[in-house]
């Protein structure tokens, strides 16, 4: 036999065999599978909170970057600030790395604030830098790099401030225009540009390598980051408060909300981002042994008109367009049990936020009233309406607020053509002025951020000298904001914001429609170990003091 | 057939430039900032830019162009525009998720299918063959990703045997095959229906043929007739089937992986795209181009191991 035709009888054969060897060795091993019965559960002694975050992976675990719902929620875990919101409630602070609140002292005309720092608080060991005390010198640097565009997300709100360490364990931060503590402190606490990071770390690890290897001094180290996956967490044995009660945090990454459902469901996780929909809220509510969360800080839904757009230049038009709208409508989208109407520019519980009730007493929360809408309509000129050209975004909060709007505009006339788009196209867009309406979803730590990026003209999109998201191209209270900002007496602070959202909806810039709750699942096993009114961080806050009991 | 083998992988080429560049066209084209939305909406807009500047978006595009290209060249995919991981260990981590989960579902679909088939065309019209064909049909109309959300109310839900969620440890064998068997027969079974009802018509059609006639005439057993001669003859035709569905398979397996919360380039893929993170989409499209010449490539051959007629 030839060795061509050996190997040719060989091979063909060997092939239909291990065809067949595939359909047997399936079930063979299949057999070595563990005993079905209560395996895809978490075990009972298994201390691990599993939790699923929206979001199919990690975008940063720089703080100085995080954004997003699940890089924020992270990020508290492991990093903290000088000061702190208090665990479960956003609208309290809290020293942190700091021993006590600072009080503002005024040196050769500027405000300085002095922190001392809590003594033998250690950075995480990371496969880089072992475990070394936290100092001044790192408080310095990492607020550095929070106020470097090159280095941070948050940059603009540092400006005008310099860092010194003035020992070991004191920090000064002096700024060229003063602030009040409603302004100063979001920008030294466990938030955004807030938190503190190691000096070594950083440098080590350069800035791309943080993104995936976060140091900080928190309740939680980071063991393990499996792309698209999880993030997995261990216990900081020496953490400042104290060693965390849970073994680690299994963090996964998980951006379809069904699957989340079904995986607490299934008891595979403890606790899951929900969705911001009363019909899911009540289906979850009563799985048993299930509990659902709605807490702040929530997002606001606002529509802005763009003043440059022809039809929308006269406040009549504006103003029609309000009369026309009705919240209870709008706030049938998500429902009561997660959301509420709002009436002021500010979102509830901002300190600053007009209430709802001087809202009603100014006149200017513009009940529906269709005739009153006709009529100034027809004052401005276009008594049949006109037609407008939007895009959605895909996102449904999104979309059914589009949906819901163009369907409550049509009754007067106005139509409107929707163009739906992915969520980032969406923001692109409306940052190209494509929009004449843009609804917008969105949270701001303080009045002074809202109301700057919202509605002052250097904020403009496109023609603004700093444009963000002034989608209104709004200008007519930018002294009020500029007056406000510098403002050091709190009440007096109150007072400008107040007055500059009377003006907006006076003008009518901007119709402020609803506030949506965060919603998130949890198995009754679960105790965050605080009560949750309000975390912006955006998730419940998983600390030294949450638990998990299984069985 | 190695020279066969090194022609097919050359003429490959053109196809992965040609997708390298309508993908990075297109990402392009389509709104949306990787640095916007590595920020989020809060950033300032200087923050944006410097990050534009320093991820090297605001160089001209034929330059990016050329870099990428270039970097594939010499095997570098790149950095992850979002994490700034390397994208080539992110597709090391996620690839065998997706090779077992493609592989366990083509060997379901083959298994279940194949005999499924072969029994309902012994059957002919007979009730065997009309549940079979009732149950194919099912199997064709319902979507992948709505099997995989029934098969996790049944059996991780209510009977609570399986994980509805996740990939397991993979460095536990056990683990790893539990929270596939879930996703891999979701993809399985919906290949096995088509893999029956093709090979349903194409068994009844060499029934019909003269060797077969011959075979039985010289008294052979059925099931020799059945599986030597009958089953042998229509193999090519069901391997060609099984190659095409395996490229579907891995189209799939994005929204199985999105369903089953498991890692896998379909994941990656849907969040690259969701992120505008370039690199790692132009990336991804390359591994995906190189399955689907591969499989393409493994067909061919596998015609040749069965028929002995056919020579490369």
């Amino acid at each position: 036999m030839s060795a061509r035709k050996a190997t040719k009888k060989f091979t063909r054969r060997r092939f239909l065999t291990t065809a067949l060897a595939a359909g047997i060795g399936g079930p063979v091993l299949a057999r070595t599978i563990p005993p079905f019965g209560t395996p895809s559960r978490a075990d009972a002694a298994d201390n691990i909170l599993h939790f699923g975050q929206s979001e199919g992976d990690l975008g940063t675990a720089d703080p100085h970057y995080a954004a997003g719902t699940q890089d924020r929620a992270l990020v508290d875990m492991i990093f903290n600030g000088l000061l702190r919101f208090k665990p479960g409630d956003g609208s309290a602070f809290e020293p942190d790395l700091a021993v006590d609140f600072p009080k503002p002292t005024v040196v050769a005309g500027k405000q300085v604030w002095t922190f001392k720092l809590r003594k033998g608080v250690m950075w995480h060991p990371s496969d880089k830098v072992p475990a070394y005390e936290m100092t001044s010198e790192d408080v310095v640097y990492s607020l550095q790099k929070a106020a470097d565009k090159a280095r941070s997300a948050y940059s603009a709100l540092y400006t005008g401030m310099t860092f010194q360490a003035l020992d070991p364990t004191t920090v000064g931060i002096v700024l060229d225009s003063p602030l009040s503590p409603n302004l100063f402190y979001p920008l030294v606490t466990n938030y955004a540009g807030g938190f503190i990071v190691s000096k070594r770390a950083v440098e080590a690890y350069g800035l791309d390598g943080v993104k995936t290897h976060p140091v900080g001094t928190g309740p939680f180290i980071l063991r393990r980051y499996s792309p698209k996956e999880r993030m997995e967490l261990a216990p900081n044995p020496q953490y400042f408060r104290g060693r965390p009660k849970l073994e680690g945090v299994d963090y996964r990454y998980m951006a379809d909300g069904f699957s989340r459902e079904l995986g607490l469901r299934g008891g595979q996780l403890d606790g899951i981002n929900g969705q911001q929909d009363e019909a899911w809220v009540g289906k979850m509510q009563a799985v048993p042994k299930l509990k659902v969360d709605i807490f702040g800080v929530g997002e606001s839904t606002v529509l802005y008109f763009n003043q440059t757009v022809r039809q929308l230049s006269r406040k009549e038009v504006r103003q029609a367009i309000a009369y026309t709208l009705n919240r209870d409508e709008f706030l049938g989208l998500i429902g009561k049990k997660v959301g509420q109407k709002i009436y002021a520019p500010l979102a509830p519980f901002t300190i600053g936020a007009l209430t709802e009730n001087e809202v009603v007493a100014k006149g200017l929360d513009y009940k529906t009233n269709l005739e009153k809408a006709k009529s100034l309509l027809a004052e401005a000129g276009v008594a049949g309406g006109f037609s407008l050209d939007l895009v959605t975004s895909e996102l449904n909060i999104y979309k059914v607020h589009y949906e819901s709007m163009q369907a409550q505009l049509a009754k007067v006339g106005i139509q409107i053509r929707l163009r739906v788009v992915d969520h980032p196209s969406y923001h692109a867009l409306i940052r190209k002025d494509t929009n004449p309406i843009v609804i917008y979803v969105a949270f701001r730590p303080t009045a002074e951020i809202y109301l700057r990026s919202f509605y002052h003209s250097a904020s403009a999109v496109v023609s603004g000298a700093h444009p963000d998201t002034n989608f209104a191209h709004y200008s007519a209270i930018d002294d009020l904001i500029d007056k406000a900002r510098v403002e050091t007496v709190a009440a007096k602070q109150v007072e400008m914001w107040k007055e500059a959202q009377v003006k907006i909806l006076q003008d009518m810039a901007a119709y402020p429609v609803s506030y949506a709750n965060q919603v998130y699942a949890r198995s009754t096993g679960v105790d965050y170990g605080h009560p949750l009114k309000s975390v912006l961080a955006l998730y419940p806050g998983i600390d030294e003091t949450t638990r998990v009991q299984r069985g | 057939m190695i020279r066969y083998v090194l022609s097919r992988l050359l003429f490959a080429l053109p196809i992965f430039l040609g997708v390298i560049t309508i993908v990075f066209v297109i990402v392009r084209i389509l709104p949306g900032d990787p640095a916007q939305a590595a920020l989020g909406d809060y950033a300032s807009p200087d923050a944006v830019a410097a990050l534009r500047q320093r991820l090297g978006l605001d160089r001209p595009i034929p330059l990016q162009y050329g870099g990428y290209v270039a970097g594939l060249v010499r095997g570098d995919l790149g950095k992850s525009l979002i994490t700034g991981a390397p994208v080539r260990d992110e597709i090391v981590h996620n690839l065998p998720y997706t090779l077992q989960l493609t592989l366990l579902a083509l060997i379901i679909g083959t298994l279940a299918g194949v005999p499924v088939g072969v029994m309902n065309a012994l059957t002919r019209n007979r009730l065997p063959d009309s549940i079979g064909r009732v149950v194919s049909l099912f199997g064709l109309s319902v979507p992948a990703y709505y099997l995989g959300i029934l098969l996790i109310l049944l059996f991780a839900i209510e009977l609570r045997l399986l994980p509805a969620v996740g990939a397991g440890d993979l460095t536990s064998p056990g683990d790893a095959l539990r929270h596939l068997i879930l996703p891999a027969a979701t993809l399985g079974l919906v290949m096995a229906a088509a893999v029956a009802r093709f090979t349903r018509s194409t068994v009844l059609n060499t029934l019909g043929q003269d060797f077969v006639r011959t075979a039985r005439a010289k008294g052979l057993q059925p099931r020799v007739v059945t599986i030597r001669h009958t089953l042998r003859a229509a193999l090519i035709p069901i391997v060609s089937l099984a190659g095409l569905w395996s490229i579907g398979l891995i189209g799939d397996s994005v929204t199985t992986e999105i369903v089953f919360a498991r890692p896998g380039l379909g994941s990656m893929m849907v969040g690259a795209m969701l992120q505008r993170d370039y690199t790692s989409l132009q990336s991804v499209m390359v591994v995906y181009t190189a399955f689907v010449v591969l499989i393409n490539l493994a067909t061919d051959l596998a015609y040749g191991f069965i028929d002995p007629r056919i020579r490369y």
